[in-house]
C-alpha cells in the first residue's frame, strides 16, 4: 500500500508539472494583450508594463522563473486586479465553488439515485422512460436556460427565495437545484444499470425466492451493493462541477472561482488563468486518488483479492 | 384420473437412436451481433420511440431550410423579432401560432397586422428579422455535425490508442496509461476554452477543442475491453496460428468491442452538443451568420421576456435530441451490453 | 441495512429543509417588505449593483471606470465635477492663481483633512503626480494623462522605458508650502481643469502608503479617503460586495446626505434587472441592449447618450482602403438608422460624425451645430463611390477582413454591417472575425486588420481627446491615416490656438469635417444610449460623460 501510494503520489506530481507547463506556453501562444488600456499606451509605457510582469525576458527564462516560483508556492501577481497574488484572489473564490460543487452532487445524487432504483425496479416499463426522461430533462435544457427561468419565476415573480447573491443557506438553494442537473441525469443512469445488473444476480433471485419484499430487495440488497461503483464517479463529478458552475455563478452573481477564471479568460490575465487551471487540475488528480484509495477498502472484492494472492 | 393400470405393449417401445450430427443442431435461427442487438432493443419501447423521434428531427434538419423558402442568413431589419405565424394554424387561438405576441402592457397584439406583413414566418424572426424556422434548423444541422465531428474523433482516437495499449501491454501500455493520466488530471472545460482562444472559432476548431480530452474516455474502455477479450481462447488460438497483430486486433477483438464503443459514442453526441450550447453563453461559439442550436438559445434566452419563441423553439429542439440520444443510448446499452444479455 | 435508511433519511432531511427553508424565504422577504413601508422618513441609504469589481483604489494604477468611479466617490482632487458635470475646485481654495504664459498654475489648498485626521497637504500631491509618473509605478493611465501635458512627464517615462536614469523631482508640480502648489505645464491648454478633476491627479497621504507598505490599498482599512464618502468594507480588488459610508471628515460633509452604499457585483445583466425587479436593489448597473424596450416608458429606466462613438477603422496599409472612394462607399454604405432604432433599440442614435453629440459645448451651441452630418447614410452614392474605386484598383471584386468583438451584441451589429456592405456594394465580401476585447486590441497595435469595429469614450470633456486621435503617427492612430491639412489644424489647436477658445473650437470642427467628409478616414456607426433602472424615490444621482461613472454625494432618498 505504502508503495502504491508514493507511485501515485510521484505520478500526480508529474502529471502536474506537465500541466503547468502546458498551460504555461499555451499562454504564450494565445492571441491577445493582457493590457486593459492597450490602446491609450505609448511603446514606451508598453515596455514599462512588460518589465513589471517580466514579459519582457526571453521565454525559456520566463519559464523557469515561472517555475521556479511555483515550486514555493507563489503563482505571480493578477494583471487585472492589479498587484494582487493570485493564491490571495483564489482562496477567498474557493470557499463558494467548492460548497456549491458538493452540494449539488449531494442534492443530485440523491435524486439520481431514486429515479435509477424505479428506472431498474420496472425495467422496460413507462416507470423507467418516465425517470429516465426525467433524469435526461434537467441536464437538456442548458443550464443558464434554467437557471435563468428558475430566477424569475421563483425568486421575482414568486418571492420564495432570494434572486441572487451567496449570503446563507437559502441563497443556495437555487444556484444548487440548477448545477444538480448534470449529477442527476449522472447518477440516475449509473444507478439503473448498476442495479439491473445486482437484481440479475443469485443472491437476489434468492432473497426474492425466501420472499423478500419489494422495498427489502432494493433497498437492503441490490441498493447496497450498486452503490459501490458509484462512488468512483461522484468525486470526479463534484470536481468538474465546480469548474462547470460558471455560468450558475455569473447568473446567481456567486463570487466563484469559475467565474473568475471566465473573466481571467476574457482579458488575458495570464497568472490567474495558469493558477485556476493549475488549481483544479491538483483538486481533480487528489480526488482520483483518493477515490482509488477508497474504493480498495469498500470493495471486498477488491481486498479479497489483494489479500489472497 | 388413475391411468396406473393402463397396459402399454412393450412392443410400442423403440430405442432412441443417437444422432450425434443432430444434437449440434441449432435450433433458434443463427443470428449475427446485429440482428441479436435488434430484437433487444426492439423490447426497449422508450429507445424505439426515441429512435423515430430522433430521425424526424435529423430530417428536418436538412428538409427544413429547403421548405421554408427562406435563407437563414437574409435580414430584412424591418420584420425582426416578429412572433409564430403559420397558413391555416393562425386561425386556431389557442395555438402559438397566430402571429400575436403580449406586449409590455400584458395586451396581446398581432405584430404582422400591425406591421402590416403579409409573409408568414412559421417560427417567428430573430433581432436582425432573419427566418427561425430555416435558421433552427440550420443550427440543427451545424450542431449535429459538430456533434458528430467530435464523436468521429474521439472514436478514431480512443479506439486505437485503447486498442494499441491493452493489446500489446506491457511498457507501451505502461507509458500510454500515464499520457492518458495526466489528460485526465486537466479538467476539461479549461481545456476546451484554452484550445478555442488559440484556435479561431468555428466548426471544426469547436469539435477539435472538444475532443482534445473526449477521446481519454473511449480509450480506457475500449483498453479494458481489450484486455479482457485477448486473454479469451479465440485469440490464443489465431495468435497461434499465426495470424499478424493487425489481423487479429481487426478481426477478432474489435468486432467484440462494438458494443462499448457504439454505447459510448451515443453517450457523446448528446455531451457535445451540450457543451457547444455552454460556450456559446460565454462567448465562444460560431461567427455569425452561422448558428448552432447553442448560439439560438443563447440569443433567445436574452429577449426572452418580451420575444420567448425565440429561445423556446431552439430551446426544445435541442432537448429533444439531447433526450432521445441519451434514451436511445440507454436501450442500446442495455441491449449490447454483453454483461446485460439475459 | 443501516446504510439504506440512512440515505433514505438524508433525502427525507434535504427534501424537508428545502421545503421549509423555502417558506423562511419568502416569510423574509415579505418581512423585510413592510418594515420599509412602515417608515415614516426614509432612511439614507442605498443599494446598487455594478457589473465588475473594482480592479483596483490606488489612483497611480487606476485604469477602468469602475475604479474611477469609487475613487472619485471616496476621494478628491484639486478639482472635482459637480452636479452638472463642470469641474470646479474641490481640494483647491477658489481658483489658481496663472502665470503671464498660461504655464505655471499656483493652487491654494483648502483645509481639509483625511479620514485618519492628517491634514491633506501640497506634499500629498506632489508624491501623488510623481508616484503616478514613476516608471517603477508602472502605471497605465498615469503617463497617458500626463506625457506632453505636464512639464517633464514625457521625458520621465523615455527614461524609464530605456532603462536610463531620472529625477521625479524635474515633474511640473512642487509644494511651496504645505497649503500652495504649483503646477507648470508643457504648454497651456484649455482643458486643466477637467485634468485637474482626474482621478489621477488626486492626492495620496506619502506617510501612510509608506507606513503601508505593499499592503497600501489592498483593502478598506490600508487606504485613507479625502472625499465625500469612505470604504468601510472592502475586501480587496476580487471583493463582490463592498460598502461606502459618509465620511464626517470631509469638508463638505454637511451637504452629503446619503449616509451609507452598499454595493454587490452582478455581471449578467438580465440578473441585475431581476434583482431590481425583486426589490433587492435601489440601482443596476449598464443594461444590455436586449433588455431595454422590455423597460420602454417605465419611470424607473434612466437613459441618456453617453459620449462613446463607435466606428469602423479603415487601415490604410491595405491598398483597397487607401483608397478614398472605397472609403467613401464603405462609410455610406450601411444603414445607421435601422441599425440604432431597430437593432440596437436602447437609445443610441446613427453618427455622422466623429465628436459625439451632447458632448462639448462653447458659447452655448453644441460641438455638431455648425456640421451637424458629415456623412451619411446613402446607398446611391456609395455604389458610384465603390464603382470608382474598384475602377482606380483595376479589380472588380474585393475580399476585406472585418475585425469584431465578441460580445453577443457586438456579433449582432457586425453580422448587420456585414450583410449591409455586401448588399449595397456589389462585389464586396467581408470576413468577419469576431474576437474577444484583448485580442483586438493587440491586432489594433500590430495593425493586423482591413476593418475594424471600434469605440471611443473620452477621458476629458474637451473635443481633443477625440480630434487628436489620428494625427499622424499618433499613438492611437493605428491606421496609418495622414493629412498634412488635418495634423496642421490640431498641432495649432494644441499650441497656437490653446489659450484661445474660439479658434481651437473652430480649428477642430474643421479638422473633423476634413477627416470625415473628405477623406472619410473612419466610417462612422453610432453614438451610444446608456440606460440604468433606478429607484424613483432616489434622487440627486450624477450621471458624468467621463471619469467617474457616477457621483453619489448629491443623492438624497425620498419617502415614499
Amino acid at each position: 500500500m505504502g508503495k502504491y501510494l508514493a507511485k501515485r503520489v510521484l505520478y500526480m506530481f508529474i502529471t502536474l508539472f506537465l500541466i503547468a507547463s502546458l498551460t504555461f506556453f499555451l499562454m504564450k501562444i494565445i492571441p491577445g494583450t493582457p493590457f486593459a488600456s492597450a490602446n491609450k499606451l505609448s511603446p514606451q509605457q508598453v515596455e514599462i508594463m512588460k518589465a513589471k510582469y517580466g514579459l519582457d525576458k526571453p521565454v525559456p527564462v520566463q519559464y523557469v522563473t515561472y517555475l521556479g516560483k511555483l515550486a514555493k508556492g507563489d503563482l505571480g501577481i493578477s494583471f487585472q486586479f492589479n498587484n494582487t497574488p493570485v493564491t490571495d484572489l483564489m482562496i477567498k473564490r474557493l470557499g463558494p465553488s467548492a460548497q456549491l460543487g458538493f452540494q449539488a452532487v449531494f442534492f443530485g445524487t440523491i435524486v439520481g439515485l431514486l429515479l435509477g432504483v424505479f428506472a431498474a425496479l420496472r425495467q422496460n416499463t413507462w416507470v423507467d422512460y418516465g425517470a429516465t426522461f426525467l433524469a435526461v430533462l434537467g441536464k437538456s435544457i442548458p443550464n443558464f436556460v434554467f437557471a435563468g427561468l428558475m430566477q424569475y419565476y421563483i425568486g421575482v415573480k414568486l418571492g420564495l427565495l432570494p434572486v441572487l447573491f451567496w449570503k446563507g443557506f437559502e441563497y443556495t438553494i437555487m444556484p444548487t437545484i440548477a448545477l444538480s442537473m448534470f449529477p442527476i441525469a449522472i447518477a440516475a443512469r449509473f444507478m439503473r444499470t448498476e442495479m439491473i445488473e445486482v437484481l440479475g444476480t443469485d443472491y437476489i433471485t434468492l432473497a426474492k425466492a425466501k420472499g423478500a419484499s419489494f422495498f427489502e430487495i432494493a433497498f437492503k440488497h441490490a441498493l447496497r451493493n450498486a452503490l459501490i461503483p458509484l462512488i468512483t464517479v461522484l468525486g470526479p463529478l463534484t470536481i468538474s462541477l465546480m469548474t462547470g458552475s460558471l455560468v450558475i455563478e455569473q447568473i446567481f452573481a456567486i463570487p466563484g472561482l469559475g467565474e473568475q477564471f471566465v473573466k481571467a479568460v476574457n482579458v488575458n490575465d495570464y497568472p490567474v488563468i495558469m493558477g485556476t487551471t493549475l488549481l483544479f487540475a491538483f483538486l481533480f488528480v487528489v480526488v482520483i486518488l483518493i477515490v482509488d484509495i477508497l474504493y480498495g477498502i469498500i470493495d471486498p472484492r477488491i481486498r479479497l483479492s489483494g489479500g489472497s494472492k | 384420473m388413475d391411468r396406473s393400470d393402463i397396459k402399454i405393449p412393450k412392443d410400442r417401445f423403440r430405442p432412441a437412436v443417437i444422432d450425434s450430427s443432430k444434437s449440434e443442431e441449432i435450433n433458434k435461427p443463427s443470428l449475427n451481433f446485429w440482428q441479436d442487438a435488434w430484437l433487444r432493443v426492439r423490447k426497449n419501447k422508450g429507445a424505439i420511440a426515441s429512435m423515430v423521434i430522433m430521425l424526424i428531427v435529423v430530417l428536418l434538419a436538412f428538409i427544413g431550410p429547403l421548405i421554408s423558402g427562406k435563407s437563414f442568413s437574409e435580414q430584412t431589419v424591418s420584420h425582426n423579432h416578429l412572433p409564430p405565424r403559420v397558413q391555416g394554424l393562425e386561425n386556431i387561438s389557442w395555438l402559438p401560432f397566430d402571429g400575436t405576441e403580449v406586449n409590455r402592457a400584458g395586451k396581446e397584439i398581432n405584430v404582422y397586422e400591425q406591421k402590416g406583413i403579409d409573409e408568414y414566418y412559421w417560427f417567428g424572426t430573430d433581432a436582425l428579422g432573419r427566418d427561425i424556422f430555416t435558421r433552427v434548423w440550420k443550427g440543427t444541422q451545424i450542431s449535429l455535425l459538430i456533434a458528430f465531428l467530435a464523436a468521429t474523433i474521439d472514436l478514431i482516437v480512443g479506439v486505437s490508442y485503447g486498442a494499441i495499449s491493452g493489446y500489446f501491454g506491457g511498457r507501451l501500455d505502461n507509458i500510454m496509461q500515464r499520457i492518458t493520466e495526466v489528460l485526465i488530471g486537466i479538467p476539461t472545460l479549461v481545456v476546451v476554452i484554452l484550445m478555442i482562444l488559440v484556435l479561431d472559432p468555428g466548426i471544426i476548431s469547436i469539435a477539435v477543442a472538444l475532443s482534445v480530452t473526449g477521446w481519454v474516455g473511449m480509450a480506457r474502455v475500449v483498453r479494458a475491453q481489450v484486455l479482457k477479450v485477448k486473454e479469451q481462447e479465440f485469440v490464443l488460438a489465431s495468435r497461434t496460428l499465426g495470424n499478424s497483430h493487425k489481423s487479429i486486433i481487426y478481426k477478432h477483438i474489435l468486432p467484440n468491442l462494438a458494443g462499448v464503443i457504439i454505447i459510448n459514442t451515443m453517450f457523446s453526441i448528446p455531451n457535445a452538443i451540450f457543451f457547444e450550447a455552454f460556450l456559446s453563453f460565454i462567448g465562444l461559439g460560431l461567427q455569425d451568420p452561422q448558428a448552432s442550436l447553442g448560439t439560438l438559445v443563447n440569443e433567445g434566452f436574452k429577449v426572452l421576456r418580451l420575444h420567448p419563441h425565440e429561445m423556446i423553439v431552439p430551446a426544445a429542439v435541442i432537448s429533444i435530441l439531447m433526450i432521445t440520444f441519451n434514451m436511445l443510448a440507454d436501450g442500446l446499452r442495455d441491449a449490447l451490453d454483453p454483461k446485460m444479455r439475459d | 441495512m443501516k446504510k439504506s435508511k440512512l440515505s433514505l433519511f438524508l433525502v427525507l432531511t434535504l427534501v424537508f429543509s428545502l421545503v421549509l427553508s423555502a417558506c423562511g424565504g419568502g416569510k423574509k422577504e415579505s418581512g423585510s417588505g413592510s418594515e420599509g413601508e412602515g417608515e415614516s422618513s426614509a432612511k439614507q441609504e442605498i443599494k446598487i449593483l455594478d457589473s465588475s469589481e473594482i480592479p483596483t483604489m490606488d489612483t497611480s494604477l487606476a485604469e477602468g471606470s469602475t475604479s474611477f468611479t469609487y475613487i472619485a466617490n471616496v476621494g478628491e482632487g484639486l478639482y472635482r465635477l459637480n452636479k452638472d458635470h463642470k469641474p470646479v475646485p474641490a481640494m483647491a481654495e477658489g481658483k489658481p492663481k496663472i502665470s503671464e504664459d498660461k504655464k505655471v498654475y499656483t493652487f491654494k489648498l483648502r483645509d481639509a483633512k483625511w479620514s485618519n485626521g492628517d491634514p491633506v497637504t501640497a506634499d500629498d500631491f506632489v508624491y501623488a503626480w510623481q508616484r503616478a509618473i514613476d516608471p517603477k509605478t508602472a502605471s497605465p493611465y498615469g503617463p497617458y494623462m500626463m506625457d506632453g501635458k505636464i512639464k517633464g512627464a514625457k521625458e520621465i517615462t523615455e527614461a524609464g522605458a530605456a532603462s536610463k536614469e531620472y529625477d521625479l523631482n524635474t515633474l511640473g508640480i512642487k509644494a511651496i508650502d504645505d497649503k500652495t502648489l504649483e503646477v507648470t505645464l508643457e504648454q497651456p491648454f484649455v482643458f486643466w481643469e477637467d485634468l485637474f478633476a482626474f482621478p489621477t491627479f488626486y492626492p495620496i497621504n506619502k506617510k501612510f502608503v509608506e507606513e503601508k507598505g505593499e499592503k497600501y490599498a489592498s483593502n478598506a482599512e490600508n487606504l485613507l479617503y479625502n472625499g465625500p464618502f469612505k470604504l468601510t468594507k472592502w475586501e480587496g480588488t476580487d471583493a463582490t460586495d463592498w460598502v461606502l459610508e459618509k465620511n464626517e471628515n470631509y469638508w463638505d460633509a454637511k451637504n452629503v446626505k446619503l449616509e451609507k452604499i452598499s454595493v454587490n457585483v452582478v455581471k449578467d445583466s438580465n440578473s441585475a434587472v431581476n434583482a431590481f425587479e425583486a426589490g433587492e436593489t435601489d440601482m443596476t448597473g449598464l443594461l444590455s441592449s436586449d433588455i431595454v424596450p422590455q423597460y420602454e416608458g417605465d419611470d424607473r429606466m434612466v437613459s441618456w447618450l453617453e459620449p462613446t462613438v463607435f466606428w469602423l477603422k479603415m487601415n490604410q496599409q491595405n491598398e483597397a482602403l487607401k483608397n478614398v472612394n472605397i472609403r467613401k462607399a464603405i462609410a455610406q454604405g450601411f444603414n445607421k438608422e435601422d441599425l440604432a432604432k431597430s437593432i440596437l433599440n436602447n437609445g443610441s442614435i446613427a453618427a455622422n460624425f466623429m465628436v459625439p453629440k451632447d458632448f462639448v459645448e462653447f458659447e452655448g451651441k453644441d460641438f455638431r451645430e455648425k456640421h451637424g452630418d458629415l456623412i451619411k447614410y446613402d446607398p446611391k452614392a456609395a455604389k458610384e463611390a465603390w464603382e470608382k474605386g474598384l475602377k482606380e484598383l483595376g479589380v472588380d471584386k474585393l475580399e476585406i477582413r472585418y475585425l469584431g468583438g465578441d460580445t453577443e451584441a457586438a456579433k449582432k451589429t457586425d453580422s448587420y454591417m456585414k450583410n449591409q456592405l455586401e448588399k449595397n456594394l456589389p462585389g464586396l465580401t467581408v470576413k468577419l472575425e469576431s474576437v474577444p476585447f484583448a485580442v483586438r486590441l493587440e491586432r489594433d497595435n500590430s495593425q493586423n486588420y482591413d476593418l475594424q469595429f471600434a469605440g471611443w469614450g473620452p477621458d476629458y470633456g474637451n473635443a481633443i481627446s477625440f480630434t487628436d486621435l489620428w494625427l499622424t503617427g499618433g499613438g492611437s492612430n493605428r491606421m496609418d491615416y495622414s493629412n498634412p491639412k488635418y495634423d496642421e489644424l490640431i498641432k495649432k489647436a494644441q499650441t497656437d490656438y490653446a489659450t484661445k477658445p474660439k479658434e481651437n473650437w473652430e480649428a477642430q470642427q474643421e479638422a473633423e469635417r476634413i477627416m470625415i467628409q473628405e477623406d472619410a478616414g473612419i466610417a462612422p456607426v453610432y453614438q451610444r444610449g446608456a440606460n440604468i433602472l433606478l429607484n424613483p424615490n432616489v434622487k440627486g444621482l450624477a450621471i458624468y460623460n467621463y471619469g467617474p461613472d457616477y457621483a453619489f454625494q448629491w443623492v438624497e432618498v425620498k419617502g415614499e
